[in-house]
């Protein structure tokens, strides 16, 4: 009799979940679709399929944290294996008979061994889940009723498996299956030796069967509403992850007529790409624990800004998915998670990125969110003003006349441009290195090893202009490429065969935002010609003054450009230099502070982003703080002096102490 | 040649820039007319001073209407008289008054004025003048042939004060009538604090202090030297984040952009951002005990000495000067 | 209720001023033009009036050669709804702006208020406020920190020597010459730079306003550049005899104590 209805009511539990899951998984894909804003991730193709099986298969970033990466992969791959044996109890339900065991004993039974260890592998990962959010509760792991069902239904999964098998083996103990039950059968036997009849142990595992069964179909309709539905978000999310220069500022088209609001005001501003990576986040956490702002006491935690996002974007799925978003709110508003201070706390530091496992993009979500506030209603920190209403008239976000762009090597015999235009190398200053006293120096310093290494480089003088970054940074996309455009006319009337430039902002804009206006050239950061340069003996280091080194790695170097080793190539190659790595270095480095344009902008709130990193360099007893960029440069310097080292202790970039370190 | 100067006072005592023009036009061959304003009886006391400058004749223009300054009153009673004198040459010292009413008086006369003149000059029926212009990044010579007649404000202190010369002339009063005042002063409220100071924007002298001050009772040093040159006290960033001053206090990038005649900086090493709030001074003097602060760059007096002992000493070297 | 805004496009305070060949008035090339800072506080508060009072139209007006039209076009995009250029030429002086900007206001409409910038920082005269007003026949108050409006007077603060703070109250109609600090100009937001770059532009000839170019009273014969700024003069000495130096120089050289 139970077997003839058992069919039908297994074929009706899973047509209704699997008919509801769905439903609302296209509710989740149409939400996708019917937002407006375009995204193009269709580059680099072989490189996203890699990514899939790097990231996804190989728990690549997930494992950076040992004991929850492990823990995570077991129960990833520990799931995957177990969902095979699911499908079979779910079609044997149905079918019965039809099941793995007719691919014979020998493949049936290393399969049951494997999924048993694996249920176990889950079991124990996700007890450590449980230990992890209840006892050791990381400050940046919020623990809700999301996250506690999501573990309660794993485990009563697995527990409701082992249930199941132990009870099978416990009913058919003669069964030539039941030595590849691990735990199972161990179990098993324990069931057995307690006396209960193989008729009632029976009983129990197909109660156990339809514990599991329902779960697993409680579980599915659960997913599309919870943090869980990552595990669907999550492959596509890192298939179409950010590649190349697509690292690069989204480039608005200011000049459509039809647009009515520029960046990210309402949730329905969103693209695919930024809805999915919502969709994507777990909220493991991590992308706070490494951001320098939620460090300082900012009021801006980019696991908090994307779980706001993501509430906004469900309150207002409705309105989205009948197209009728003219009335939604903005996102950014006082009374909702997603404050201004929130917006601007952000340096653009791309450590929430780095580590990200599932390759969320969370500074898009803030420089877009910048665009609308500035261009739109015209809201940024007062402080901005000034630096905007600068680089509009003289081309730089200090005051100083555009005129006066080349002053700093009057005395220096430079070539400019103008007068040499096939020049081997443009050396593109920068506004620090042009009218920063400090950063003068630097130029300066590059200078003389250019000279002395006989490259034949020209500078653009008055020509150049403010790359745009500072404008770009802080969401004034309207004066941002402005200057773009003009500096695109500038390079592709000489066509320059290298671009050299001496701050990595520059760097960055010209090598990776300049193609989206026209302007594609080989751009190099000065640690990185410096160095080849002294690979190919063009200069040969002597003894410097400097002996006791650490090096800050420049989150626009690093992070968003791959560059970690050039700087350090120069250190190495000075004879008695030592570099002590700071512990947060590399892609761990942590932020100045000063990029995302806050190096013009008031730090307000909590602590000092450069006293916490200068505090760490200054604990590695180096007498010397290397840099390779100006706002690194002063943010440590102030630093320093903060901290009242400034004499015992020196901030120099990586330039001037090899160029002291040659004769 | 007939040359009017409006001579302002306050509290009893004509103002110093006026007694320096009367000084300067009692060298040039005209005939020289002082001209005051006020209410009726408030200004015999002051033809005495005037008449130490040697002008050929002092005239009052007495009326209640003239008891507090208005644009309306003022202008029309310096015009009418210049119109009755037969001035061919209208002057005055720029102050907040005569900047505000003197434009009206030249409409009134239809003719032009030169403000703000830093040389003038006066030969038979000749006038040369010289002003500033751009904040000061060039000098224009005036031509004022079509101009008649020949109206200029000059800057305190710019020609310089010339030996005095006694005279007897009496005051005549001039029958005036201020006419119906739109814009009268109805009250002056002196700036609340302890310091009767202009703000920083507007300051013509700044004193300012970095980090180095160590502490905010440290910045008195730097309000005595402030308060014996007339100056507004300013702070670098570093400073204001220590606590030291307020952010009001704070001229830099983020805070302040002033554009002194003069600016004094204590302790301030120069950086990009403190420079880029007052780059534009006229005249920048750093004391550092550090010889390298890039302040040195772009100051036109370096001291390099410890602060705590140069500013007092500063600050009475100022003062000796400033007693005679 | 019409109010006016009257500004000058002046050069960028961090450009380099050179003088012309001719020796008598700049040289413009490579000047970065931009609306004269007091004048943006003066749009700025003519924006904020009638924000309160819905029913006024604000008018900026500029006299200059055609490059101003890039002026009123920024004061536009801050929010002012109409602009009118009058054509005047670049050696005009404080006389014959103030006519044509009296005149042009009366052609165009009776003033409720109109709103100005305290100097303009290229040639600092600091006139035309006054001057204009008295073409007007309207009363003018300058250096302006504060301003109240009520129905028909403004309560107005004026900052003089040592800060003080001069109170008064006008009638309407009647010119405010503002001063840094009265605000804070807002930066415009794209929108409305892009709606800026299509409102007309109402262009005013002298000959229109019963002028001509030579109407001026006060003109320049000659320019010359200040000497260089040396290098840094680095006092010696012990701390005494630097401190006395330094005084010395301040009064003696640069004449500035």
């Amino acid at each position: 009799m139970y077997w003839a209805i058992k069919p039908f009511f297994v074929f009706a539990a899973i047509a209704g979940s699997f008919s509801y899951f769905i439903f609302r998984s296209k509710i989740l894909l149409n939400t996708l679709t019917s937002l407006p804003t375009k995204a193009d991730r269709s580059d680099h193709i072989p490189s996203r399929i890699k990514s899939v099986f790097v990231d996804v298969l190989g728990q690549r970033r997930v494992l950076k944290k040992k004991a929850p990466g492990i823990a995570h992969t077991m129960i990833f791959w520990g799931f995957i294996i177990i969902t095979i044996g699911t499908v079979e109890m779910m079609v044997d339900g149905i079918f019965r008979g039809v099941n793995l065991s007719l691919l014979g004993e020998a493949i049936y039974g290393r399969y049951l061994l494997v999924a048993d260890i694996m249920t176990l592998a889950v079991l124990s990962g996700v007890c450590f889940g449980f230990f992890r959010r209840l006892v050791l509760k990381p400050a940046y792991l919020k623990t809700g009723v999301d996250a506690l069902t999501v573990l309660a239904f794993t485990a009563g999964l697995m527990l409701a498996l082992f249930g199941m098998n132990s009870f099978r083996v416990a009913a058919d103990p003669g069964s030539t299956l039941n030595q590849y039950f691990f735990v199972s059968g161990f179990l098993g036997n324990i069931i057995h030796q307690s006396g209960l009849s193989p008729d009632l142990a029976f009983v129990g595992s197909e109660v156990f069967y339809w514990l599991h069964l329902l779960l697993v179909l409680g579980f599915l309709m659960y997913i599309p509403r919870s943090k869980h539905l990552h595990i669907l978000a999550a492959g596509p999310n890192i298939f179409f992850r950010q590649l190349g220069t697509s690292k690069a500022m989204i480039k608005t088209d200011l000049e459509d007529e039809n647009a009515t609001s520029f960046g990210l005001g309402k949730i329905s501003d969103l693209s695919w790409k930024g809805a999915l990576d919502l969709y994507a986040c777990t909220e493991c956490g991590r992308c706070q624990e490494a951001c320098p702002a939620s460090l300082t006491g900012k009021p801006l935690s980019p696991s908090n800004l994307v779980h706001d996002f993501r509430t906004e974007l469900f309150a207002h799925q409705a309105a989205i998915l009948a197209k009728k978003t003219e009335e939604l709110p903005n996102v950014v508003r006082a009374d909702s998670g997603v404050t201004e201070d929130v917006i601007w706390a952000c340096t653009s530091c791309r450590a929430c990125e780095e580590v990200c496992p599932v390759h969320i993009e969370q500074t898009t979500l803030i420089f877009e969110s910048r665009k609308n506030l500035v261009l739109m209603q015209s809201s940024f920190p007062a402080e901005m003003q000034t630096v905007f209403r600068n680089l509009e008239n003289n081309f730089t976000p200090w005051a100083f006349g555009s005129d006066t762009r080349a002053d700093w090597c009057r005395d220096l015999e430079v070539k400019q441009m103008a007068d040499h235009p096939t020049a081997e190398v443009l050396y593109y200053v920068g506004c620090a290195g042009s009218f920063d006293d400090r950063a003068k120096k630097v130029a300066t310093a590059i200078v003389k090893l250019l000279k002395k290494a006989n490259v034949d480089f020209a500078i653009l003088g008055k020509e150049e202009k403010c790359n745009g970054d500072p404008a770009r940074r802080a969401g004034n996309e309207y004066l941002a490429q402005m200057l773009i455009k003009e500096n695109v006319e500038t390079l592709n009337k000489y066509k320059p065969r290298k671009i050299l430039t001496g701050c990595p902002h520059c760097f960055n804009t010209l090598k990776n935002e300049y193609t989206a206006f026209g302007a594609q050239y080989d751009v190099v950061h000065h640690t990185t010609f410096l160095s080849e340069l002294i690979e190919q003996g063009k200069l040969k280091p002597a003894v410097g003054a400097d002996k006791e080194v650490t090096f800050h790695d420049s989150c626009y170097l690093g992070r968003w450009n791959d560059v970690y080793q050039s700087p350090r190539d120069i250190l190495k190659a000075i004879p008695e230099l030592n570099v002590t790595e700071m512990p947060r270095n590399k892609n761990k480095g942590l932020c100045c502070g000063a990029g995302g344009a806050r190096m013009f902008m008031e730090e307000k709130i909590g602590t000092r982003i450069n006293i916490n990193r200068t505090e760490e360099a200054l604990a590695t007893g180096a007498k010397t703080i290397a840099a390779a960029c100006p706002f690194c440069s002063t943010m440590l310097t102030d630093g320093v002096k903060a901290k009242e080292q400034q004499a015992n202790v020196q901030v120099k970039d990586v330039a001037e102490i090899l160029a002291e370190s040659i004769t | 040649m007939k040359t009017v100067i409006y001579c302002e006072h306050h509290n009893g005592k004509i103002k110093k820039s006026s007694l320096e023009l009367l000084s300067n036009a009692a060298t040039w061959g005209t005939e020289v007319h002082a001209l005051a304003l006020g209410a009726p009886g408030t200004l015999d006391g002051l033809a005495a001073e005037l008449n130490e400058y040697g002008p050929h004749a002092i005239h009052f223009a007495e009326h209640a209407g003239l008891a507090h300054y208005s644009s309306d009153g003022f202008a029309k009673v310096v015009a009418d008289a210049a119109k009755s004198l037969g001035a061919e040459i209208l002057l005055a010292s720029v102050s907040t008054q005569t900047k505000d009413f003197l434009p009206r008086v030249a409409v009134k006369l239809d003719t032009g004025m030169a403000s703000d003149c830093t040389a003038l000059t006066v030969a038979g029926s000749n006038v040369q003048a010289t002003r500033p212009m751009y904040s000061g990044k060039c000098f224009a010579s005036v031509d004022f042939s079509k101009a008649k007649p020949v109206m200029a404000t000059i800057r305190p202190n710019a020609l310089g004060m010339k030996a005095k010369k006694a005279g007897s002339a009496t005051a005549t009063k001039l029958a005036t009538d201020p006419g119906t005042i739109r814009a009268g002063v109805k009250e002056v409220v002196a700036k609340a604090g302890a310091q009767n100071k202009v703000d920083l924007t507007e300051a013509e002298r700044i004193v300012s202090g970095g980090r180095s001050l160590k502490s905010s009772e440290n910045f008195k040093i730097l309000e005595d030297l402030a308060t014996t040159i007339s100056a507004t006290v300013g702070a670098s960033r570093a400073a204001v984040d220590a606590g030291f001053r307020p952010h009001s206090d704070q001229v830099g990038q983020t805070g302040k952009v002033v554009s002194p005649s003069l600016y004094m900086a204590f302790g301030i090493s120069g950086a990009i951002q403190h420079l880029a709030g007052m780059r534009s001074s006229k005249l920048i003097v750093a004391v550092n005990t550090d010889q390298n602060a890039p302040i040195f760059q772009k100051a036109d007096y370096g001291v390099v000495a410890d602060l705590f002992e140069a500013a007092p000493k500063i600050n009475e070297e100022f003062k000796k000067l400033l007693q005679h | 209720m019409k109010v006016y805004v009257c500004l000058k496009q002046v050069p960028d305070t961090e450009s380099k001023i050179k003088v012309a060949a001719d020796g008598k008035s700049i040289d413009s090339t490579g000047i970065k033009w931009i609306l004269c800072p007091y004048d943006e506080f003066a749009v700025e508060e003519s924006i904020r009036f009638k924000e309160k009072n819905p029913g006024a139209t604000i008018c900026a007006v500029s006299a200059g050669p055609d490059r101003v039209v890039d002026a009123l076009r920024t004061a536009l995009a801050m929010g002012c709804d109409e602009a009118i250029h009058i054509a005047l030429p670049e050696n005009a002086d404080s006389y014959l702006t103030a006519k044509s900007l009296a005149r042009a206001i009366t052609k165009s409409g009776t003033p409720h208020l109109i709103f100005t910038g305290k100097q303009a920082i290229d040639d600092d005269a600091a006139q035309v406020h006054q001057a204009m007003a008295e073409f007007l026949s309207l009363p003018a108050v300058t250096v302006v920190l504060k301003a109240e409006y009520s129905a028909t007077s403004v309560k107005l603060d004026r900052e003089i020597e040592g800060g003080a703070i001069e109170k008064y109250e006008v009638a309407t109609p009647c010119v405010i010459a503002a001063q840094k600090g009265m605000n804070e100009p807002r930066y415009a937001s794209l929108p409305n730079i892009m709606k800026a770059k299509k409102k007309e532009i109402k262009k005013v000839t002298l000959a229109e306003l019963d002028l001509t170019d030579t109407d001026t009273k006060v003109s320049y014969s000659a320019m010359q550049l200040p000497a260089e700024r040396g290098a840094c003069k680095m006092i010696s000495g012990d701390v005494a005899a630097q401190a006395k130096e330094l005084v010395r120089l301040l009064h003696e050289e640069a004449k500035v104590i």
